[in-house]
């Protein structure tokens, strides 16, 4: 589904590369885990498959498609969701609104259901009040789930998430990493979850590790 | 959910935001609307006074060649001899395509005989009844009252009886002032005697109306006649008479009345071409339109003003917070940009929000726009008096007072008040032109404030927007 060809990227000169030439391939319907150190590039990495930031060499291709052919907005529209270790809901409205918000933004085939939204936030275990307040009301576990279920109610069949676990604590860590293999199994999605957290990493159908400038399986 | 619903939320979700944006924005808009207003009350006003003062042209001596033979003359006590209008010269204009009317006027001094004049404590008026060398009493000669400036602006008013008509030409009809009908006990039928200020003869008039005079005017014919109560109106023949027969035909001036404002120009030229240029002149009495027009030309540059510091202020001020806004919610941006929203409709968002509040801001301004408008206008006008009523003098001693209406919103229909057309020759010496700046907002108004608001909104959007324009949301997002 998604493939890197030859992918590199630095911030000042080349010979300072965060990775070089990383050939790697994600499939539809699997999870993946990347793990590294502190400061070893895999936020980088996952901001490229994102679509949020170019690469200095190499390409990276969606269904054989360079995705800078798309476009990138086009990419992060239509062909990719995001969740971030923060959240980053609107922290003006409603989860209900967030949801159908993104639906609209994304062009989902589901835009503007308000039901569909609101029984997606159900099954994330959000009840009709929680789903009506403004999400800076709601814990950051429940923050964290209204975020993912912003990925399921959009199209896009890649899902990439940045340290989703980051803020939360053991139980809801289990409960969002449960949701993310919902999404990879059942939606048939591939999700590409980058972490620090050992036990994210098992949890995922494959795990690779970037060290020293280069990712290995693990 | 488009953009337009999103501003809708964000609007609604962010109070105080969005009070302290619609009070910034509604202060930009009442004084863009005020600017506005002041500027085509001026206009209007401008348009009224010429409108009042054009229709009109005076026939009168040709001063100019008078004092030119005065100063030849070898005498050596050279006098201002001005040649009497003869009325068979008048009678040319009177007929030519688009005279309406006319009105002759002679002017001249009697003594009360069987009646005494007001005296007042400021004039120099002798006791009445006492012969005065310069005569207490002013005679008005006209064709008909009703055509007389200050009968036409109302501030001489016929109270009993009638007002002169040409029908009392050749007759010794009168009509006398309230005032003096009260002290002197005289009543419409009466008959009053006058005797000539030169020799001891004796005329009879006939009272066939009263009238009523809200004149302050102390300047009259002579220094016997100060007081406005001591004017009397007849026929321009008895005029005549009482200057003498040289007199006979004659008059000091003719006022002729053009169907239109418009024709005024062409009658204008048309009446020079028929007339001696150099023992009349045919003048449009139009002094008091210049200065009107002058004051407001004034008023309107500064309106102008206003409106566009305003606006560049406004327009900055509103940029500053915009930017402030967008620095705000960069997070939300970055957010948007993840999901693929295009930077046109973010910033469309960002001016679908401000054109929220400009429209609830255009409606504050709607509504206390006329007090502001017109508490400043009033401000504007009485400066303008001010100055207009230190330095302007018309020509003929007619100076030009304006006045503003403080205290508030006019409710009177007409910008410019009192009389603008030619007066009754000289007769009243002084007019007053009171110039009210009438500030009403129409729905014209209303759509003007709202080109300017979205042209204020869309610049300092786009100013504030570059930043949208360059914001990466990995930046905002990740890093």
């Amino acid at each position: 589904m998604l493939k890197t060809k030859d992918l590199s990227y630095w911030y000042d000169q080349k010979k300072n590369s965060l990775f070089e030439n990383v050939n790697l391939e994600f499939e539809a319907g699997q999870s993946y885990a990347i793990v590294g150190q502190s400061g070893s590039g895999k936020t980088t990495f996952l901001s490229l498959i994102a679509g949020l930031d170019k690469p200095k060499a190499g390409s990276i291709e969606l269904d054989g498609k360079d995705i800078n052919k798309i476009g990138l907005t086009n990419y992060r529209k239509k062909d990719v969701s995001i969740v971030f270790q923060s959240y980053n809901l609107f922290t003006y409205m409603s989860p209900l609104n967030n949801l159908l918000t993104a639906m609209s933004v994304t062009e989902s085939r589901h835009a503007g259901d308000k039901e569909y939204a609101q029984q997606m936030l159900a099954k994330l275990g959000l009840t009709d009040s929680q789903m009506k307040t403004n999400v800076q009301q709601l814990s950051g576990g429940q923050q964290q789930r209204v975020a993912i279920a912003r990925t399921m109610v959009c199209d896009a069949n890649l899902v990439v998430a940045d340290e989703p676990t980051g803020n939360l604590d053991e139980d809801n860590t289990t409960e969002v990493i449960d949701l993310f293999q919902q999404i990879a199994h059942e939606q048939g999605k591939c999700v590409i979850i980058v972490t620090h957290e050992s036990a994210v990493a098992q949890a995922c159908d494959n795990a690779y590790r970037l060290e020293k400038h280069e990712f290995s399986a693990v | 959910m488009n953009f337009l619903k999103r501003a809708w939320l964000s609007l609604t979700a962010k109070k105080g935001r969005s009070v302290l944006l619609i009070l910034v924005t509604s202060a930009i808009m009442l004084f863009v609307l005020a600017g506005m207003l002041i500027h085509s009350a001026a206009d209007t006003a401008t348009t009224n006074a010429k409108k009042s003062v054009g229709a009109t042209l005076t026939l009168s001596a040709n001063r100019e060649t008078a004092f030119k033979k005065m100063k030849k003359s070898s005498s050596s006590k050279p006098k201002l001899t001005t040649t009497p209008i003869k009325l068979s010269d008048a009678k040319k204009i009177a007929s030519l395509k688009n005279v309406a009317s006319y009105n002759v006027t002679a002017t001249t001094s009697v003594n009360a005989k069987s009646f005494d004049a007001i005296s007042t404590s400021t004039g120099s008026a002798g006791p009445g009844g006492q012969s005065s060398s310069s005569g207490d009493i002013a005679v008005t000669g006209v064709t008909n009252t009703s055509q007389v400036s200050s009968f036409e602006d109302e501030t001489n008013k016929i109270t009993k009886g009638r007002g002169l008509t040409s029908a009392d030409k050749n007759t010794n009809n009168t009509v006398i002032e309230s005032e003096l009908a009260k002290q002197d006990n005289i009543s419409v039928g009466d008959t009053i005697k006058v005797k000539s200020t030169s020799g001891s003869k004796t005329y009879s008039l006939k009272v066939v109306g009263i009238y009523k005079t809200s004149s302050s005017s102390t300047i009259q014919q002579g220094p016997g006649a100060t007081d406005p109560a001591n004017t009397i109106y007849t026929s321009y023949t008895f005029a005549n008479t009482v200057k003498g027969s040289k007199y006979a035909n004659t008059a000091d001036s003719v006022t002729f009345n053009v169907s239109a404002p418009s024709k005024v120009s062409s009658v204008k030229k048309a009446g020079n071409q028929v007339i001696n240029n150099s023992k009349y002149t045919l003048a449009t009495n139009d002094s008091s339109y210049q200065t009107v027009k002058s004051a407001m030309n004034n008023v309107k540059s500064f309106a102008d003003k206003i409106v566009w510091l305003v606006a560049i202020a406004g327009t900055i001020i509103l940029a500053l917070i915009v930017i402030l806004m967008i620095r705000e919610r960069r997070h939300e941006i970055g957010v948007l940009l993840s999901l693929g929203e295009s930077r046109w409709k973010i910033i469309g968002q960002f001016f679908a929000e401000m054109v929220i509040v400009l429209i609830v801001a255009i409606g504050i301004a709607g509504i206390g726009g006329k007090s502001v408008g017109d508490r400043l206008g009033d401000q504007l006008v009485s400066q303008q008096s001010a100055s207009s009523a230190a330095t302007i003098s018309a020509p003929g001693d007619k100076s030009v007072q304006m006045s503003g209406k403080p205290g508030g919103p006019s409710g009177s229909g007409s910008a410019v008040q009192g009389g603008g057309g030619p007066s009754s020759a000289g007769t009243s010496g002084a007019s007053s032109q009171q110039t009210d700046l009438n500030v009403n907002v129409s729905v014209l108004n209303m759509v003007e404030l709202g080109g300017f608001g979205l042209a204020i909104m869309f610049l300092s959007t786009m100013i504030a927007s570059g930043g949208i324009l360059r914001l990466q949301p990995k930046k905002v997002l990740i890093d």
